[in-house]
């Protein structure tokens, strides 16, 4: 009896374990391009030019001497490779002291002190992030991706939830093929709707430079959203809205008291896509926000930074910013978010 | 008698009453649908039909089929749209297989710490497409990049430089696409999560293995979530409204990408009536897509209703 419990837990353990490294080397590989820009941006500038330098962030190894910092390379000598600190680089010999023995004279050494390869400390640098913070309107930004997010989520939920619950619970004349419509938009292409609502936002109603292209049409519900709300309310059983009913309590009411309640997890799954959605938007704020910078959301004045500064570990670092807010979201939320569309899948 | 009547009268009364709420209900949507879809659809139409130029459009003349014809004779216009759907061709049946391969992953009792990890899996869904586009070309740099110095170097393989060639961008998509997967993956997921465990019970009685199991089973009853998954993961592709869109930022200025060239010709070279034609071909061709994708589902979608 012990003995097969014994096995057993072997067994399982055996099973166990490997699956899991299994699972973790796959996780690894699959994020493996976040964590580098997380590594390059705390690189150090002249790190990324240097093919010798290690993957982590490092530096040469400064030494000072005289009261100056010189760097330390490996320099091979008679007895074997030292590692030196170079005073005085050269192209046929340059000249080094050794940091082990501050005693000693100058060490002449015989080559080009560019075949010679550095001695590197592990040295990360949150630079790359405070010129970038300086260079950028950040409190302007992220007010303005703030508001852009609050008053985008409250018009679609509160659209999108009343829609949801019509589809759900209303006989509504032709309601199966108005749903079926409904799904249809998801595939229209954008491009076949941009080109004239574009022409009539920019050029007749002048609404270039201001939020309402980017908000408008957000009160008007979305198709995936009311889609993913409405397999979860057609779920609910239906005796506490009946009993709310025969207590007089209107739509709205049984919507609000009975509905709403028990349908969290779908309700913070809708509003997490749309935050991810909003904090990443570029491509509508690029096309009407370009004539106005006071409206620039984070993610367009990151995108457009981006494209101006030449150097990659200060554009990693900002790429680093980008990724906070919604990564302690995912995190912080992550058992409603799983559920919420998990059940919806099922649902389906 | 009259009582009845009397019943009748007021359930009528009631149904319509009901109706009326329903509509008023689903109005948000339906104004948004004939406001934002419906007349653009149309506009998009009457405009392809016209020469339509942005700046002057006071000399706006209809031309007929003047764009469509254009299309044919356009080098350009032809070869973005067969790339466009060679990229599809090849990413859809990628993310549909890894998407349901990870599912399984994470689906099985086996899994530690399993909130975390599926988490973790969902993580570069939510990453801004400009910054994933840029995350994956420092990757890939052929001097400083992790492919080669992380994963190539250790196992001894030769250092890859494909990626810095002048047609990058297209493996560099077809890779960064693995990184959307994560609402297909909970959709399977949650797909697999509502099989019965006694089906599963039946089969292992019956001397079916693990992999029997799947391929028998798993697979065939989780079809409806990969029909839908196809859809989306379509969609996606094709540019229509996505489940998390982030923009494809690898395309656009250069217009190796039928949504490159449409943005192009309507910002570049202003004419808006040949755009819309140009549009008008895509959107017809993606309804084929999605109507052929119906048509075959009744051979390989299980559906439970129709059992009944």
């Amino acid at each position: 009896m012990q003995n097969s419990i014994v096995s057993s837990t072997i067994n399982r353990f055996l099973r166990v374990v490997p699956f899991n490294l299994l699972v973790w080397a796959l996780l690894i590989l699959y994020l493996l391009p976040v964590l580098s820009i997380i590594v390059t941006g705390m690189m150090p500038t002249e790190q990324l030019g240097d093919t010798n330098a290690p993957l982590y962030p490092a530096r040469i190894k400064r030494y000072t001497y005289q009261g100056k910092e010189y760097q330390v390379y490996k320099v091979p000598m008679n007895d074997g490779v030292k590692q030196l600190a170079m005073i005085e680089p050269g192209a046929l010999s340059s000249l080094f002291v050794d940091p082990q023995d501050s005693q000693t004279e100058v060490i002449e050494w015989t080559g080009d002190w560019n075949t010679l390869i550095g001695v590197y400390e592990f040295h990360p640098t949150w630079r790359n992030f405070t010129v970038m913070a300086t260079s950028l309107p950040f409190g302007t930004m992220l007010r303005n991706t703030f508001l852009l997010t609050l008053v985008g989520e409250i018009a679609v939920l509160a659209s999108s939830i009343l829609v949801a619950y019509g589809f759900a619970r209303y006989k509504i004349p032709g309601g199966n093929l108005l749903f079926y419509i409904m799904i249809a938009t998801i595939l229209i292409p954008e491009k076949i709707t941009f080109i004239p609502t574009f022409y009539v936002y920019v050029a007749i109603l002048k609404w270039n430079g201001t939020v309402l292209p980017v908000l408008l049409h957000l009160f008007f519900g979305n198709a995936v959203y009311i889609f993913l709300l409405r397999q979860n309310f057609k779920g609910l059983p239906i005796d506490l809205e009946e009993a709310a009913m025969l207590d007089g309590a209107g739509p709205l009411r049984r919507l609000f008291y009975v509905i709403l309640p028990q349908s969290w997890p779908v309700v913070i799954t809708v509003s997490l896509l749309h935050f991810f959605y909003t904090w990443n938007e570029t491509r509508l704020a690029s096309i009407y926000f370009g004539t106005n910078p006071e409206l620039m959301p984070i993610s367009f004045g990151v995108q457009n930074y981006q494209s101006l500064v030449p150097i990659d570990n200060i554009i990693q670092a900002s790429t680093v910013v980008m990724l906070i807010v919604p990564v302690a979201v995912l995190f912080l939320a992550q058992k409603y978010f799983m559920q919420g569309l998990v059940i919806t899948g099922a649902e389906k | 008698m009259q009582s009845t009547s009397a019943i009748d009268d007021k359930s009528s009364i009631e149904t319509k009453y009901k109706r009326l709420i329903g509509l008023i209900l689903i109005s948000p949507w339906l104004i948004g649908f004939i406001i934002f879809k419906l007349v653009p659809i149309l506009s998009s139409l009457v405009f392809s039909f016209t020469n339509f130029p942005l700046l002057t459009p006071e000399e706006t003349q209809y031309t007929g089929l003047n764009n469509y014809l254009f299309i044919f004779r356009d080098v350009t216009a032809g070869r973005v749209l067969v790339e466009t759907l060679k990229l599809a061709a090849i990413i859809i049946p990628l993310q549909t297989f890894s998407a349901i391969f990870i599912a399984a992953l994470l689906n099985s009792k086996d899994l530690l710490v399993k909130d975390t990890v599926r988490a973790l899996f969902f993580l570069p869904s939510i990453i801004p497409g400009f910054a994933a586009a840029l995350m994956w070309r420092g990757f890939v740099n052929p001097s400083t990049g992790w492919l080669n110095r992380v994963l190539l170097d250790p196992i001894g393989m030769p250092w890859l430089n494909y990626f810095s060639s002048g047609r990058a961008s297209e493996p560099l998509f077809i890779l960064s696409s693995l990184w959307t997967l994560g609402p297909s993956i909970l959709i399977m997921m949650g797909s697999m999560q509502g099989i019965h465990p006694e089906i599963y019970e039946a089969a292992r009685i019956d001397g079916a293995n693990r992999l029997v199991r799947f391929f028998k089973m798993t697979i065939p009853l989780i079809t409806p979530a990969i029909f839908f998954s196809l859809i989306l993961n379509l969609t996606a592709v094709l540019g229509g409204t996505i489940l998390l869109d982030r923009g494809n930022s690898f395309r656009g200025a250069d217009f190796s990408s039928y949504d490159g060239y449409v943005r192009y010709v309507l910002f570049d070279t202003l004419q808006m009536g040949y755009a819309a034609s140009l549009a008008w071909v895509f959107f017809i061709i993606v309804i084929i897509i999605v109507l052929i994708l119906f048509g075959t589902s009744n051979r390989w979608v299980y559906f439970p209703d129709r059992e009944n």
